[in-house]
């Protein structure tokens, strides 16, 4: 008993541990050697052009004060909503949790042209109202700058930081805070000298993704940076690749790799913080979470998350919906100028309804490999003892820190046949990229659940006699289950709308809705890829919607 | 003991994948039937999709009915990207290449990928072409000045490259970024050489914004965010015939930057026949009217321009004068010239 109880422990977690160091860091170590190695021999040259480079170093710091900038905001503001949405008494929470994480479900290039339409300084139409209002002269906010893509880059990819924070606080032991309650401590005092604290590995975990996410975006910064001269890693990254040629991929290694280094550094310093600390919230006295009580409060707190979701969801939104029934981008919005004509071409191309398919299938794939595999690798980091067990999980980190389009260089130079498979241009080399680029949005999560779970549990199942998988299925996966769930969605929904990578990779039977997001973003007009946007976000509403139903209220984000 | 439902499933999963993934990839050859050209071929193309789809598909499997031509379509920095990636690898998948900027072709020929042919339409192209037939141009676009006719009349419109620096247009004016679009690179270029950098220290000092492509400045030309701005002339053609949007095109009057698209087989090819007549159906006039049903100009003389444009000689004549060797051979010096210029703030 004793033996397979460690066999299928360790074929398991290895089998997990291969198939992330071949799939996931492979491909980027191979383009990491490639950097260091020209015609045989180690050679720095292209690093030493890089980062001597004045315009490298200052997208550098942009890169880093920006990414910072936008983890702190996302957490403050996502902290209280979390807060309010999964522990408190506010009416209409259901409905607002709903439509926190929908900004999530909007594709961010498409987000970002419609922020640029609302506040660009000559005549967006939010500067244009305030300019009425208040009888300005000139437009009071202007997007092209550092403050406006920071904007930008906060409202988008905050939701990480939100669904991280609030699912795990859902699980949480409330022991401690009837304790504090107890001693006389008011609500408010007890969500800061408790319930923050015992939260720090799922803020740390969602702030990172934020932090990881906003620095290797490309599709915001070019859209809302450029105009405004403001170069960010990516752009240069890009750049560099852009060159076409063998020292331009190598230069964008090289630049890449520093993006890589501080990520890692940033986790592993929070990994070291977290060590030296006991986080286990969830021990086997759990009840369900306790619900405080606004009382007065109530309604104010509706309304301040009501203010929030209206700027940060439904203006942009609105603006994306309004925009997909604009027959003329070039006249004013009036009733004349609306209709379903943009509508037409998108619902009646036969391919739409291929790509949305293939999109799904490849979308569920990635996210259920990658968070079986983030399960495994994560309890590998946080619950055993065994030597060198965080260094998969570290790893992890470098394909989500790395710009999409160096990934999707990495594969086709990995996986055409040279080192064992060959998946060119088949599904497998984009549901491979996805895991890539998003495996550490699951792993994140859930290793940040299982740190808050008390072995004592683990060890109460198996010395009944439970084997190992058994003990996962039934006592683990149980009670970090909302962060499961949360880690699929987390993978499922940007490889949902997916653009650069599988724009590379997409082959004559496996085009994406991304691919063809991009073609009538680029070849037709903003209008068209305003409906599909409209689109998908109704097909994952819909979905998310069925998924609550069924599993009444389980699953879902 | 029991073993557990669900561990079979995640140990399946797992294993599943490796397996599928397995699975993956492999060469497919295409059946071998009697008369014209067989096989498979793969074309990577910038042209655009509903080009591709109405006009290429359908004509393309009528002229060639046993070759199975594949295509693979995306913006030419993407196409390029994905080649790059393709040679680091050593397995070069396209047969033939359509994409924007003629100078990425001199590279290619540098490092001897391309195969050589002279095609049998030779005689009635009129437009460049390398002298060891390595490519073709098959397809002509313009960088012209486009602005939009509601806001803006034509007389008082830019008529010169020159007439951007105008502080009338201060703060109104855009560009594509030479960086991340092939064509704009060639505009800097030619532009750099003809008016020397200072031309663009003017821009920048007239507030010119540079915009990541050119779809982002057709949008901002009709919202009118931009009063003019620097962009392709297939981008304004399309939207102003089929959409009846009122955007004009100004063609500059010290002339047009012409980029002559070329097509080109790479010498790795397994269908060197097939790839040719493929080349040929191009450079045919059945291909070079798709060509101009997606607003850009044909390479041939008998072939009549786009709906709305004026006749191709009258743009090829007047056109600025573009080094290829030197874009070709100073890439990273030339766009790192027009970042410090006019991208540092």
């Amino acid at each position: 008993m004793l033996s397979s109880r460690i066999n299928s422990k360790t074929i398991v977690i290895s089998l997990s541990v291969i198939l992330l160091l071949y799939f996931v860091i492979f491909p980027m170590g191979i383009l990491l050697f490639d950097s260091v190695m020209k015609d045989g021999a180690i050679n720095l040259e292209n690093y030493r052009n890089v980062y001597s480079a004045d315009v490298n170093w200052r997208a550098l710091t942009n890169t880093v004060e920006l990414s910072l900038m936008v983890m702190v905001a996302s957490v403050i503001i996502t902290f209280p909503l979390a807060w309010l949405v999964g522990r408190t008494d506010m009416p209409g929470k259901k409905a607002y949790r709903t439509l926190l994480v929908s900004s999530y479900m909007i594709p961010p290039y498409v987000g970002a042209i419609a922020w640029v339409q609302l506040l660009n300084p000559s005549v967006g139409y939010l500067n244009n109202i305030f300019k009425f209002i208040f009888g300005l002269e000139t437009a009071p906010f202007d997007i092209y700058t550092f403050w406006g893509l920071a904007w930008v880059l906060t409202l988008f990819y905050s939701p990480f930081a939100f669904i991280t924070i609030s699912r795990a606080m859902e699980k949480m032991d409330p022991t401690l805070e009837e304790a504090a309650r107890v001693s006389g401590a008011s609500p408010l005092r007890t969500v800061f000298d408790v319930t923050l604290p015992l939260m720090a590995p799922s803020i740390l975990a969602g702030g990172l993704l934020v932090f990881i996410a906003a620095g290797s975006c490309f599709g915001i910064p070019s859209i809302v940076g450029m105009p405004g001269n403001i170069e960010v890693m990516t752009t240069r990254i890009v750049t560099y690749i852009y060159m076409g040629d063998d020292a331009g991929v190598r230069d964008s290694t090289a630049l890449a790799a520093s993006l890589m280094f501080i990520a890692n550094f940033l986790l592993m310093g929070m990994t070291w913080m977290m060590g030296r600390k006991d986080y286990t919230t969830i021990s086997g006295k759990s009840t369900r979470p306790n619900i405080v009580e606004l009382g007065k409060w109530k309604w104010p707190a509706f309304c301040a998350v009501g203010l929030y979701g209206a700027i940060a969801v439904i203006i942009p939104l609105g603006s994306i919906v309004l925009t997909s029934f604009l027959k003329s981008m070039s006249k004013p919005i009036t009733w004349s100028n609306l209709g379903i004509e943009p509508w037409i071409p998108v619902i009646t191309s036969a391919q739409y309804m291929e790509s949305v398919w293939n999109s799904v299938i490849y979308g569920v794939i990635a996210a259920t490999i990658g968070t079986l595999v983030a399960l495994f690798v994560a309890y590998l980091a946080v619950k055993t003892q065994i030597k060198g067990r965080s260094i998969p999980d570290l790893l992890v980190v470098i394909g989500g820190s790395t710009p999409s389009i160096v990934i999707a260089l990495a594969l086709i130079i990995t996986f055409s046949g040279n080192f064992g498979l060959n998946l060119y241009s088949t599904m497998w080399i984009i549901i491979v990229s996805y895991l890539v680029k998003y495996m550490t949005m699951s792993v994140r999560t859930i290793a940040a659940a299982l740190s808050q779970v008390h072995v004592s549990l683990e060890e109460a199942a198996l010395n009944s006699g439970a084997n190992w998988l058994r003990c996962c299925k039934d006592i683990i996966i149980p009670l970090i289950a909302p962060s499961v769930i949360a880690g699929w969605f987390l993978i499922f929904m940007p490889s949902f709308y997916e653009l650069t990578m599988s724009l590379l990779l997409y082959g004559s039977d496996t085009k994406t809705i991304g691919v063809l997001l991009y073609e009538l973003q680029t070849y037709a007009d903003t209008q068209n890829a305003s409906v599909l946007s409209v689109i998908i976000l109704m097909i994952v509403l819909i979905g998310n919607l069925i998924l609550n139903k069924v599993s009444k209220g389980n699953v879902g984000i | 003991m029991k073993k557990s439902k669900w561990a079979l499933g995640a140990a399946a999963i797992l294993a599943l994948s490796v397996a599928l993934a397995g699975c993956g990839g492999g060469d497919k050859k295409g059946d071998a039937k009697s008369g014209g050209v067989k096989g498979e071929l793969m074309v990577y193309t910038s042209i655009y999709p509903d080009i591709i789809d109405n006009m290429c598909k359908p004509n393309v499997s009528k002229a060639f009915p046993d070759m199975k031509v594949n295509w693979f379509q995306g913006g030419t920095e993407k196409v390029v990207t994905k080649i790059t990636g393709e040679i680091k690898a050593k397995k070069i998948a396209a047969d033939v290449l359509m994409v924007a900027d003629p100078s990425y072709y001199l590279k290619l020929n540098d490092q001897k990928l391309l195969l050589p042919y002279k095609s049998k339409e030779e005689a009635n192209l009129i437009n460049d072409k390398a002298d060891d037939g390595a490519w073709y141009a098959v397809r002509v676009c313009n960088m012209i000045i486009a602005y939009n006719g509601d806001k803006l009349k034509a007389e008082d419109a830019p008529k010169t490259w020159q007439d951007l620096t105008d502080p009338k247009w201060k703060g109104k004016i855009a560009m594509p970024n030479p960086m991340l679009s092939g064509t704009a690179y060639v505009a800097v270029g030619a532009l750099a050489d003809k008016y020397g950098w200072e031309y663009f220290d003017k821009l920048k000092a007239n507030g010119i914004r540079v915009e990541e492509g050119n779809s982002a400045i057709q949008n901002k030309l009709l919202t009118g965010e931009y009063a003019a701005a620097m962009i392709l002339e297939e981008n304004i053609l399309k939207l102003a015939n089929t959409k009846k949007e009122p955007l004009k095109v100004s063609y500059p009057t010290d002339g047009v930057i012409q980029v002559p698209s070329p097509i080109a087989i790479f010498n790795t090819t397994k269908n060197p026949e097939g790839a040719k007549a493929l080349v040929d159906w191009w450079l045919s006039k059945e291909g070079q009217e798709a060509v101009v049903k997606g607003w850009m100009h044909s390479v041939r003389g008998d072939v009549k321009e786009p709906l709305g444009a004026p006749a191709t000689k009258t743009l090829t004549d007047g056109k600025i004068k573009v080094d290829w060797r030197k874009l070709a051979d100073n890439n990273a010096q030339i766009k790192e010239e027009f970042r410090k210029r006019v991208m540092d703030k």
